[in-house]
Parts: structure tokens; C-alpha cells; sequence
């Protein structure tokens, strides 16, 4: 657990540039020694709560990383005015059954929030995860443009600071919850890009130079924990989708500790290799998580079986 | 007595009014329709069908009041309209001089709403309508969208802002404004309008007319009043003064509409609109309403030789706005809601009431009242400016709320397939196409199943004389429906790298012969 806590403090807003030095390309890689907890677990075949339930299980559990009394940012993609079964939307059951185990673990309160891409309203409504976040006990709010704060990044290469979402500055634990899309610029959108609905500011200059840009965003802001839905995969035409066409049903659900490691997994549902992906590369260079998956401690658990 | 009721009635009915304008609004449900005003207008619904030669079933509520309006005379003046009644609330801030005691007020403006009823009806004769200035429930709704709803939202908004400073009650203030946001009451993005100004100065001026008397729009300006004055002739109760009566003038001071004669026992029908002032004026109480006609003069204030020259001064207006000069190129870039009738057939029925407007504003936010983009004719019609907002691909609510059919009510599936225009590259702005590098948020964003915006990849030379690979966006014209997210969110600052115009547009030559359903959750 040592290296956790040497991560989190790492990436933690306003790190201090000396430790960020000591990170710098040429650092050894940091999960040397791989702890006792897996870094990535794959739950799959079930439905979607109980997968969400299984993986973080695999990982120890939620209270391995809510405690008693914190607060909690949940981040699901909840951009696109779009149905469930559209697979646009991080799936709304799983945003639920995360809402369930952080109370579970004892959390004081539980926000979930994304700056939309279409309409706000239409987004919470349609993509059904207000309702169902709100069931399970979460504060569900629009964002307000005056709640967003300038971040400085230390260690950015392309950007020094960035508005982010006040919720996300004074939460004590944030989860970042994307679905597994594809997306022309990136190939596939997983949990680096979601961070982009915290952002304030005019997020569309952020697409060009786009891979920099987008692990420069990823130092800024520090989930403890990372989940991806890959229950339903957008094939094509992401990140918007609407046709069923191209949605696949994986059942798969990942939870992770190490957010290069589940997003270079994720990478393999659409036939990329992770290692050809250019910000994961440069995620990986600046010790944000490790690329090459052998290397990481993996649990997989099979429900269908 | 009487006027209790009709005070209550005439707060029922501003606050239905204004709970209808606020339902008008995604996600948009009944039970009440939200253009239910504008509908039930006689005044537009007589104009409009005019113009257009053409029957509006969903306006059959007009028909009602009308006919209400032979035996009742003109109650929906003084009873329900809502302009009427923030007129009145108005006029009781104005103060103004007290005239010297026992002169009635001057009648020298009466006969203008008649003039203006036969003008614009002489023009909606020859297909020019604009009745869309003068019906008051249309101007109301324009004004109540496009000033008095983002004043209260701007305003709510500075408020909630200011609490969130206060670090103790941040947390309560954020989740009652949240709460205000998720009923609809507030809206997320703060709406802007180009024509505010306008609107507002249009409404303003009728108030400030209160400083010359009461109800000075209403007694001389309002058509909608003249043609409910013009049917109020044989109305079944009249207005009966006893032998108590001392001809002390108070019933005549206090008639909102100057419509009481100097005799004292008779008033004008035409001009009377029920708001029984008289009778609780009166101290000997010898004024009270019973069964019967009329005896009063009852006359229409215009004489033959007015009416000549209104028919002349709509006849004229006519010209002038049929020969005026429209730009081809702000007309290129005039894009209609999805579901218009094809121009003419829209500019015959759109009263400009703005409800469109409103209820694109919880939603995409691309519609906004114009000014000249579509020519003198059709100042204030809605048009979509996808730089301000976009039309969401799911959303088919403006042709929910239009009351005349001007955007017909297109179910989610037509509208989907509905192109409001085509998107075009500015490859002179568009970043991969000038710089040489990656973008694509157009793409991104681009709601159709199957891209209307595609991409070529291929090598090339940048500024710097490397060799980079990029993508090159383009537009495929058969997919595009113009919905203009791509011009919205293009990141280029000022005049964007992709824009749509109206080209290709599909507009309905007819109206849809089955009424889509709203879109919903």
C-alpha cells in the first residue's frame, strides 16, 4: 500500500515539484513491487450492479478506499442526451450500485456530476442516471458555470492551470466512472478523457493537441479509484453513438487502482493496441500507471461460469 | 362583490398564463396545452386563417370565446386577459392628473384599434399578416420570453451567486437552486435574446401609456379589443341605472374604458368590458347589471371614411413589405425550426409570439426572434443561430408549442430526418484544414447514427515543415441535417471553421396530416 499512497499523493492537486521531478521520465516504474490487492479487476457475465459490486470486491473492498465520514465525487459520463441502451452514458444501474457501496463504506455524502455536451437536463433525464443515483441515495446536480475554480498543474506540459469543478477540488475521494466508447480522436474514450466533464473553461480548444492536453488534465485531477463500464461498448460512430447497431454487450465491468493499466485493458475490447495509444505512452512517462499489463496484478472473475 | 371576482379571476388567469409559459419547457408534458392563450385569440386566429386561407383546428377555442363574446360582451378583457390585467397593476403605480371635476376624458384615440383591426385584416386579405405586433396575448408571450424570463432568471441566478459566498449556507443554496433547475422553474443556461431591446421597449411604451389614462391600450390601441367590441353588440345583460342615481359623475370616473356616456344611465357596449367598477363606484347603489339589450349608443367608433383609409394604410404596408429587399445572404444563413411550412404559408401564420423560442431555450437554445434576416416580413420570427445554440437532435418540442401550425408538430422520427440546412467548412478557420492539425470536436459531437461528418487521414506537410499525419474532416450532404452542433461547439474563436446554412432545407408544403408525439424522457 505504500506505493498508493505515494501515487495519490502525488497527483493530488498542488503536488509539490520536487516529487514530481523524482516521477519525471526515467523514474523507475513505480508498481516494482506489486502489492498485495490486485491493480485491475474484470468482473464479468452478470448484471450490471452485481459486476460493479464483484470488481471492487477483487480490488478489498470499498472501505479500501472510502472511509468512514468522507465525501465522495463520483464521475460518470452522463454527457449525451441518449438512452441506456444506447451505451453513450456510463450505465446507470452500475452509477447506482457504486452510489449503494460508498454509503455502504460509510461515506458522508456521495455527488455525482458531469458537464454535459448536449443539453444538461436532457442528458440527466435520458441517460436515467439521476434518477437512479438519486434512488441509491446521491446528490445529483447540474453544474453551476460560477463553481469552477482555477487549478494550477504542476508538471503540465501543454497546460499550467485549468477550472475545475469545486466538487471535485473538496471531495475527499473521487471515482471516475467512463464507459467504454470509441472516439475518433483517440480511437476509444475511457476514463483519462472522462475527466474532461469536470473541466470548466472552452473545453473544445482541448482537442487539439489533444494527447498531451488530456494527460496534462489527468495530473489535476486524482481519482482513488477508476471504474469502467464496459457492460455495453460503443463500436462505432462514438462518442455520441445512437444507433444499437453499433453497441456490443460485453458484460464486462473493470475497477482499478491504476488508471493507465485499466485503460490500456479496455483498449484490447476494441482490438487497439494499448501500446500504440500516444497519451497512454505519455501517461505511462510520467509515472501515472503502468502500460504493459504484464506487469500488472490483475483479478478477473468470471459469473457466468 | 362583483369586483372581487373579477379580480380573482383576473389573478387565476395571469397566473395560469404564467405557469403555462413556464411549462413551456423540456421535458414538456400536459395536462394543459402551453400555447393555450395564443390559441384561444379570436384576433390571431381569424387573421392567421385570413392570410393563410386555411382552417387551424387546434384554434377552435378562439371560435369559442367569440361566440361567448354575442351574449357576454367583452369579459375577456376585463376578466381574463393577462395583459389587461398587468395593465391595471400598472395603472394603479401610475399616478396621473386628476381632470377637473365632472369633464369625461377624451375619446379622440378610440377609434384607432378599429382602424388598426381594419388595416390588418385588410392586409391578411391579400396574405400579409402582421396582426403578430398588435394581439396582445402574442405580445405578452414575446415579451414575457424574450425579457421578462431571463430578468428573473439573471436575477435568481445573481442571487443564488452571491449565497454561495456565504460559506454556511453554500451547501443549502447549491441544492435549492439544483432544485429550481430540475422543475424547470430556472433555467441551467442563462438565456440571451437578440430582440430584448426592442421587445421590451414595445411593452414598456404600452405601460407608459398609463400615464395619459387607464387601459389606454385597451381603449384605444388593442385590436383584439375592437374585434371583441365589434361582436359585444347583443350581448344579453346590460348595465341598468336606478332612479336612485344623483348624477354625480363617480360611475363615469371610474369606468376603466371611458365607456359610460354623460347621460350616466347608459354606456357603450362596444367599449365596455364588464369590469363592473361602476356598479361598486356607485354610492347611492343604483348601478346593476340585469338581463336585457343594451340601450346605449353601442356605436363602432370608425367612420366610413376611416375605414377607407385603414384598408388604404394596409393595403400600403402590404406594398412596402412585399417590395422590400431581403439580403440573399443573411437569407442564405436563415435556418427555420424543423417542421416550417414552406415560407410564405409560415410567415402567414408565425404571430411571433416566441413560444418556439422559449421552449428551444430549456433545450438546444438555437432559436432567437430575428430582426432583418428574413426581410422586413418577417422581423421577429424565429430563426436558429447555431453559433448561440444548436437544435437537439432529440428534441421535436418547437413544433409542440407553435399555436398556429406555422412549425408543425413533427413526431421524433420525421423530425429527425427534417434538414433545417446544411453544414459547410470554412477551411480557411477550420483547424485541421489551416494548420494541419487535429480537432475534429465537430465530429464529436455530430448527433446522426451515421456521422454527417466524416474524416480523411492522411499525411501532410505542416507550417513547421514536418510531416504529421491528421485528420481532415468533411461534410457528407446526404447525412447532414443542418442541426449546427458542429458550429456550436467548433472551438475556433469568433467566426467558426464549419457553419450551416439553409441550403438543401426541407420545408412542408402542407400541414402533417397526423400530430406527432412530444418528445419525452
Amino acid at each position: 500500500m505504500q506505493d498508493e499512497i505515494t501515487r495519490r499523493d502525488f497527483i493530488r492537486i498542488g503536488a509539490g515539484a520536487g516529487l514530481a521531478l523524482t516521477l519525471s521520465p526515467g523514474a523507475p516504474p513505480l508498481l516494482q513491487a506489486a502489492p498485495a490487492a490486485p491493480a485491475l479487476a474484470i468482473a464479468r457475465n452478470g448484471a450490471p450492479g452485481l459486476l460493479v459490486r464483484k470488481a471492487v470486491e477483487a480490488l478489498g473492498g470499498m472501505n479500501q478506499f472510502v472511509k468512514k465520514g468522507q465525501s465522495v465525487l463520483l464521475k460518470p459520463n452522463i454527457g449525451w442526451d441518449r438512452l441506456p441502451e444506447q451505451a453513450a452514458n456510463t450505465n446507470p444501474e452500475a452509477v447506482a450500485e457504486v452510489v449503494k457501496m460508498c454509503f455502504e463504506a460509510g461515506a458522508s455524502q456521495v455527488r455525482v456530476v458531469d458537464r454535459t455536451c448536449n443539453e444538461p437536463r436532457r442528458c440527466y433525464l435520458r441517460s436515467g442516471i439521476e434518477k437512479a443515483a438519486k434512488a441509491a441515495g446521491a446528490e445529483v446536480r447540474h453544474i453551476v458555470e460560477s463553481r469552477f475554480e482555477e487549478v494550477k498543474i504542476s508538471g503540465g506540459e501543454l497546460l499550467t492551470s485549468w477550472p475545475v469543478y469545486r466538487d471535485a477540488i473538496e471531495s475527499d475521494v473521487i471515482i471516475n466512472m467512463p464507459i467504454a466508447k470509441h472516439h475518433s480522436i483517440s480511437g476509444v474514450t475511457l476514463s483519462f478523457k472522462n475527466l474532461m466533464g469536470l473541466l470548466g473553461g472552452d473545453r473544445g480548444s482541448l482537442h487539439n493537441h489533444f494527447m498531451t492536453k488530456i494527460v496534462d488534465i489527468n495530473m489535476a485531477i486524482k481519482p482513488t479509484l477508476t471504474i469502467i463500464d464496459a457492460w455495453r461498448i460503443m463500436l462505432r460512430n462514438g462518442p455520441t453513438g445512437g444507433s444499437l447497431a453499433d453497441v456490443a454487450e460485453k458484460q464486462i465491468i473493470l475497477a482499478a487502482t491504476d488508471r493507465v493499466a485499466a485503460d490500456a485493458w479496455a483498449m484490447g475490447l476494441f482490438n487497439v493496441d494499448p501500446a500504440t495509444v500516444e497519451y497512454l505512452r505519455i501517461a505511462a512517462k510520467r509515472g501515472l500507471g503502468q502500460l504493459d499489463l504484464k506487469r500488472v496484478k490483475i483479478q478477473e472473475i468470471n459469473l457466468g461460469v | 362583490m362583483m369586483i372581487t371576482l373579477r379580480r380573482i379571476s383576473q389573478l387565476l388567469f395571469l397566473t395560469l398564463f404564467v405557469v403555462l409559459f413556464f411549462r413551456a419547457v423540456f421535458p414538456y408534458a400536459g395536462p394543459l396545452p402551453a400555447d393555450l392563450f395564443l390559441r384561444a385569440s379570436p384576433l390571431v386566429a381569424l387573421a392567421v386563417m385570413l392570410a393563410g386561407r386555411t382552417f387551424i383546428a387546434t384554434m377552435i377555442l378562439a371560435l369559442v370565446l367569440l361566440l361567448l363574446t354575442i351574449p357576454f360582451g367583452r369579459f375577456f378583457c376585463g376578466w381574463i386577459c393577462p395583459l389587461g390585467t398587468i395593465i391595471d397593476g400598472s395603472d394603479h403605480l401610475i399616478r396621473r392628473k386628476r381632470r377637473p371635476g365632472g369633464q369625461r376624458e377624451s375619446l379622440r384615440w378610440r377609434y384607432w384599434k378599429f382602424f388598426i383591426l381594419a388595416g390588418v385584416l385588410t392586409a391578411a386579405l391579400f396574405s400579409i399578416q402582421f396582426i403578430w405586433f398588435f394581439d396582445p396575448i402574442a405580445l405578452l408571450t414575446r415579451t414575457f420570453t424574450t425579457v421578462i424570463y431571463p430578468v428573473f432568471a439573471f436575477s435568481f441566478a445573481a442571487l443564488f451567486n452571491a449565497a454561495f459566498k456565504l460559506p454556511v449556507l453554500e451547501d443549502t443554496v447549491y441544492s435549492l437552486y439544483d432544485a429550481a433547475q430540475s422543475h424547470a422553474l430556472l433555467p441551467i443556461q442563462q438565456p440571451h435574446f437578440f430582440q430584448s431591446a426592442l421587445i421590451v421597449a414595445v411593452f414598456a411604451g404600452i405601460l407608459a401609456l398609463g400615464m395619459v389614462s387607464r387601459r389606454f391600450w385597451c381603449r384605444n390601441l388593442c385590436p383584439l379589443g375592437a374585434l371583441l367590441g365589434l361582436f359585444s353588440k347583443f350581448r344579453l345583460t346590460r348595465r341598468h341605472v336606478s332612479e336612485a342615481c344623483t348624477r354625480c359623475s363617480l360611475c363615469q370616473r371610474a369606468c376603466k374604458m371611458n365607456a359610460i356616456e354623460d347621460d350616466y344611465t347608459i354606456n357603450n357596449t362596444v367599449e365596455c368590458i364588464e369590469c363592473a367598477e361602476c356598479v361598486a363606484a356607485c354610492k347611492p347603489h343604483a348601478v346593476s347589471y340585469t338581463l336585457g339589450r343594451n340601450p346605449g349608443p353601442n356605436e363602432v367608433d370608425l367612420s366610413r371614411r376611416r375605414l377607407m383609409q385603414a384598408s388604404v394604410a394596409g393595403l400600403a404596408s402590404l406594398a412596402l413589405f412585399k417590395t422590400a429587399a431581403i439580403s440573399r445572404i443573411k437569407k442564405g444563413l436563415a435556418i427555420r425550426p424543423p417542421g416550417a411550412l414552406v415560407e410564405e404559408q409560415f410567415l402567414d401564420r408565425c404571430i411571433r409570439c416566441q413560444e418556439c423560442v422559449k421552449i428551444c431555450s430549456s433545450t438546444g437554445a438555437c432559436l432567437q426572434p430575428s430582426l432583418t434576416e428574413t426581410g422586413a416580413e418577417g422581423i421577429w420570427s424565429p430563426v436558429a443561430i447555431p453559433r448561440e445554440g444548436y437544435c437537439e437532435y432529440s428534441c421535436n418540442l418547437c413544433g409542440q408549442v407553435c399555436p398556429t401550425g406555422a412549425i408543425q408538430p413533427l413526431g421524433l422520427p420525421e423530425k429527425q430526418k427534417t434538414k433545417i440546412g446544411m453544414a459547410y467548412f470554412d477551411k480557411t478557420r477550420c483547424i485541421p484544414w489551416y494548420k494541419q492539425e487535429d480537432c475534429l470536436v465537430c465530429e464529436e459531437h455530430c448527433p446522426l447514427p451515421e456521422k454527417a461528418i466524416r474524416f480523411d487521414i492522411h499525411e501532410t506537410r505542416g507550417p513547421d515543415g514536418t510531416l504529421r499525419v491528421v485528420k481532415f474532416p468533411y461534410v457528407d450532404e446526404e447525412r447532414c441535417i443542418g442541426c449546427g452542433i458542429c458550429e456550436n461547439k467548433c472551438p475556433v474563436v469568433g467566426s467558426p471553421g464549419i457553419f450551416v446554412t439553409a441550403a438543401k432545407e426541407t420545408r412542408l408544403s402542407a400541414p402533417v396530416s397526423k400530430r406527432g408525439a412530444a418528445s419525452g424522457v
